[in-house]
């Protein structure tokens, strides 16, 4: 009977699922380890919110050289965090990565992350782009920039965000919902270089700028521009730099049409990063220091940011095929900054009709 | 007769389809519990005064709008396609009556991707009426996807099958004798499905709508990825922008009253017109043929349908793998995880239901009490029942590693999936007349012997429809997954939505396909299966 045969065949997996997860509990508990360390690999639990197939490769050379082995639980970000306030104590969690300052500011906010000292670490890492706590540490650059028609936009026209306030844009404007990160970031930003009254001003005439209500992502809002929907887009760098590396000729069209600016955001440029933040109870905590700092060695960096198409952090690595050099500024205001503005920029964005 | 109806035997009976009723309740009822009390306890933040002094109104109000055009495509489409395909024939009749179901295996997510990026600015459909047209990207009117009318559009071109499936087997088991009746009487074909089979199949109707448009409350990947703020993605909001799993679970209540409330349209429409088949005289429906013009407009009517929901997303989805060449390495993973996930919920949740089903049959307040609570949990965001799950599992201490997060998932499939299971089940049962059990009872049939060889063969067609529409939901299924799957568990659904939130459509196009696919097989058994299936065939 078809039915009886699932139940069987549903229970023997059953079965087979529960012997591979007791083997990975058993390979995580530190008597374990010690005793059986020849046979048994120490294990890294990490918490990423990225998604690429390249990760693995990262792993892999990270188990080479130090011999733990990484398992990896992907989503994306909020759930991560929901998760891992669920767990408590109890997280497997060793190492949180996430795009995104604003992000990793909402897990020390939640109290899922520790302080961390590495010499390494903080030699590597610009200070501007650590937390001042020591609680995260960017690992890779990602800028926010306008994206512009090359046929009818100058480029010093929009040498700052600010620009975009003007009238010259009425109706020319394409980005993204107002709940994005990105955005909150920008706006966390600007409240931090002009002042919590001119942000929410920007944030009014810029929405009043809109060509359209706000849909879609970054690369939806570029492409809007190639096909002439609006002149200016708010995107971050990479999206313009995967299409101009796509497989496909409609992707690499809309490159030919438009062009970046690294926009001003009143002390230079809009810079974020993805940033790794050892957990507040990581079971493994000296193997989860190790991570970040492999992260921050050149070899971990040009695998970071190889398919992601970010900037490397660390000074001196090379940069990713295609991506033209990133502007010189370094950046002024710590991004510690932008998640504690956060709460205020959603509510911000929302007052002045940003959907 | 005397010992059937014994106290001794009514106790034993009471207890064989109460006890397992009252265990399923309570272990279904704890993650709504525990939503519910975060809710009440956690909820009045000043997040939450925030969103109801901005947001809250336009939630509920775009909720509202989407559920009503869902509700009306849903039933424009399905019930004269559930119609044509059973009472005509037509050139690919036969191909259409299965083909109809096809979008069951397209999630509503899926979808989305997909006709977001055929219908965008940049996309091929625009692109090419500006090329044809000579137009400015700002010259002219285009329908707007990323809008609530744009997501019915969607939600509706997926859950469709829900009614076309329910009102296609209303129709095939009516009596034809009733429907001929009519005829014999001289009603006209038009007053003949309004006065006899609409009112007949009205019930079976009603309920695959109410599934439909709990499913489409509950959609969180479709709205999410247009940027429609319905009460679902107003959860979340509240949830990652502002933290505040209290405030979610309040707007989760908002959603459970919602549910509630479309189960009790439902059973008022049961109550209304609850019709047992009293005929016994089954016989092979006669299709009259349509003429040539309305036989040729029946057949686009049908195919326009398979395009809307399952063909047109697909093929755009498959010309960008192909156009992109991203290759499948590393999607065998999550392919396996996706069925061991899918058959071990679809187990879970078919014993529920059928114990829940056989426990409505006989009626009493925890029966309907095991019903509610299983309605509630389908239209609650799985994220939010996982989050309950989490809690309630906190509470107890359990550590959510290896085995114990699978079950906990597993748990989550059953609150929010049962229902999906015991209404077809319930619906085979009550196509059976009350009198059979009666009958069973007075041969001295034990209530136990009354299960098994009564009851179960009836309710055996319900639960094939059961297993496959679970089969296919947990394969879609994706919040709850996203939280609470443990580590290298991703299923192709996790993939699919990650890459596609990455803005990286060319490496979501192939796990969606595979989802589809995944789900293709046991669409076409159960598709089979209920065209073996009907009364009187054998």
């Amino acid at each position: 009977m078809p039915a009886r045969f699932s139940l069987v065949s549903s229970l023997s997996a059953l079965a087979a699922l529960s012997a591979c997860g007791n083997a990975a509990d058993t390979a995580q508990t530190p008597d374990t380890t010690a005793t059986e360390a020849a046979a048994e690999p120490q294990i890294l639990t990490l918490y990423s919110a990225r998604h690429y197939d390249g990760d693995e490769a990262l792993y892999d050379r990270f188990e080479a050289e130090t011999g733990i082995r990484v398992r990896a639980r992907e989503s994306r970000a909020a759930q991560l965090l929901e998760t891992m306030k669920a767990e408590g104590a109890a997280s497997p969690a060793d190492v949180v990565i996430a795009a995104d300052a604003g992000t990793l500011w909402r897990f020390k906010d939640a109290g899922l992350t520790q302080s961390v000292e590495s010499e390494k670490l903080d030699s590597a890492i610009p200070a501007a782009l650590r937390d001042v706590d020591g609680h995260w540490f960017g690992l890779a650059k990602r800028y926010r920039v306008i994206a512009y028609d090359k046929e009818n936009v100058a480029p010093d026209s929009i040498a700052a965000f600010a620009d975009l306030s003007g009238e010259a844009f009425d109706g020319e404007i394409c980005a993204r919902s107002s709940s994005n990160i990105y955005n909150l970031s920008l706006l966390g930003h600007l409240i931090e270089t002009q002042g919590a009254e001119a942000a929410e001003a920007w944030a009014g005439s810029v929405s009043g700028n809109f060509a359209r209500d706000p849909a879609g992502g970054d690369t939806d809002q570029i492409k809007a521009v190639a096909a002439g929907a609006c002149q200016v887009a708010i995107a971050n760098h990479y999206y313009w730099f995967r299409l101009a590396g796509s497989e496909s000729e409609s992707d690499r069209q809309v490159t030919e049409k438009t062009a970046l600016v690294f926009a001003n955001a009143g002390d230079g440029p809009h810079v974020n990063v993805t940033a790794g933040a050892v957990a507040a109870n990581a079971p493994n905590r000296e193997a989860a220091v190790a991570f970040l700092e492999f992260l921050a060695t050149e070899t971990g960096q040009t695998m970071l940011v190889a398919e992601t198409r970010e900037y490397p952090v660390v000074a001196g690595v090379p940069l990713p095929d295609g991506l033209i050099p990133p502007p010189d500024a370094e950046p002024v205001t710590p991004l510690s900054r932008l998640g504690e503005n956060q709460v205020a920029a959603q509510r911000m964005f929302d007052r002045a009709g940003w959907p | 007769m005397a010992s059937a109806f014994s106290p001794k035997a009514l106790a034993g009976q009471a207890l064989l389809s109460r006890a397992p009723l009252g265990l399923a309740t309570l272990v279904l009822a704890v993650p709504l519990a525990a939503a519910a009390l975060s809710a009440v306890f956690a909820g009045g933040g000043e997040a939450w005064q925030h969103i109801v002094s901005t947001d809250l109104l336009r939630f509920s109000l775009t909720t509202a709008v989407v559920l009503v055009l869902t509700a009306l495509l849903v039933i424009a489409a399905a019930i004269p396609a559930a119609w044509l395909v059973t009472m005509h024939a037509f050139p690919g009749r036969g191909l259409f009556e299965w083909l109809l179901i096809l979008p069951l295996a397209a999630p509503g997510y899926v979808v989305a991707f997909a006709y977001s990026d055929l219908m965008g600015v940049a996309g091929p459909l625009q692109s090419a009426v500006r090329e044809a047209t000579g137009l400015g990207a700002r010259d002219y009117w285009f329908p707007d996807i990323n809008s609530p009318a744009g997501l019915a559009f969607i939600l509706a071109g997926t859950l469709y099958p829900y009614v076309y499936l329910s009102a296609r087997a209303a129709f095939t088991t009516t009596s034809v004798c009733a429907i001929e009746a009519a005829r014999t009487l001289g009603t006209p074909p038009l007053r003949t499905i309004w006065r006899v089979a609409l009112p007949a199949a009205r019930p079976a109707i009603a309920a695959g709508l109410a599934l439909a448009l709990m499913e489409a409350a509950a959609d969180f990947g479709a709205a999410d990825y247009l940027g429609v703020r319905t009460l679902t993605v107003g959860l979340f909001r509240a949830w990652s922008s502002f933290g505040d799993a209290g405030a979610a679970a309040r707007m989760a209540m908002l959603l459970l009253v919602l549910a509630a409330a479309l189960q009790w349209i439902e059973r008022g429409q049961r109550g209304r017109a609850g019709s047992e088949a009293t005929s016994k005289r089954w016989r092979q429906i006669e299709r009259t043929p349509l003429p040539a013009g309305p036989g040729a407009l029946a057949a686009l009517f049908c195919f326009g349908l398979v395009v809307w929901g399952f063909g047109a997303p697909l093929l755009r989805l498959g010309w960008i793998a192909l156009e992109t060449g991203h290759r499948g390495a590393g999607l065998w993973g999550p392919l396996a995880t996706s069925l061991t996930l899918a058959a071990l919920g679809t187990a879970v949740c078919v014993m529920l239901g059928l114990s829940v089903a056989l426990g409505v049959r006989r009626g009493g307040a925890l029966a309907q009490l095991a019903r509610s609570v299983l309605a509630g949990g389908y239209a609650v965001p799985g994220a939010v029942l996982a989050l309950g799950a989490i809690v309630a599992a906190a509470t107890f201490q359990i550590n959510l590693v290896g085995p114990f997060a699978v079950l906990l998932l597993v748990w989550v499939y059953a609150c929010r999936f049962t229902t999906a299971g015991a209404e077809p089940i319930g619906a085979a049962l009550a196509r059976a007349p009350a009198s059979m059990g009666d009958a069973a009872r007075a041969l001295s049939q034990s209530p136990a012997q009354r299960i098994w060889r009564v009851e179960l063969p009836v309710a055996r067609s319900g639960a094939w429809v059961a297993a496959l529409i679970l089969f296919v939901e947990i394969l879609k299924e994706l919040p709850a997954t996203l939280m609470l799957r443990p580590a290298n568990w991703d299923t192709l659904a996790v993939r699919a939505y990650d890459y596609a939130s990455d803005e990286r459509l060319a490496a979501a196009a192939l796990p969606c396909l595979m989802i589809v696919a995944a789900g293709l097989a046991p669409v076409l058994v159960l598709s089979w299966q209920l065209a073996r299936s009907r009364p009187g065939q054998p």
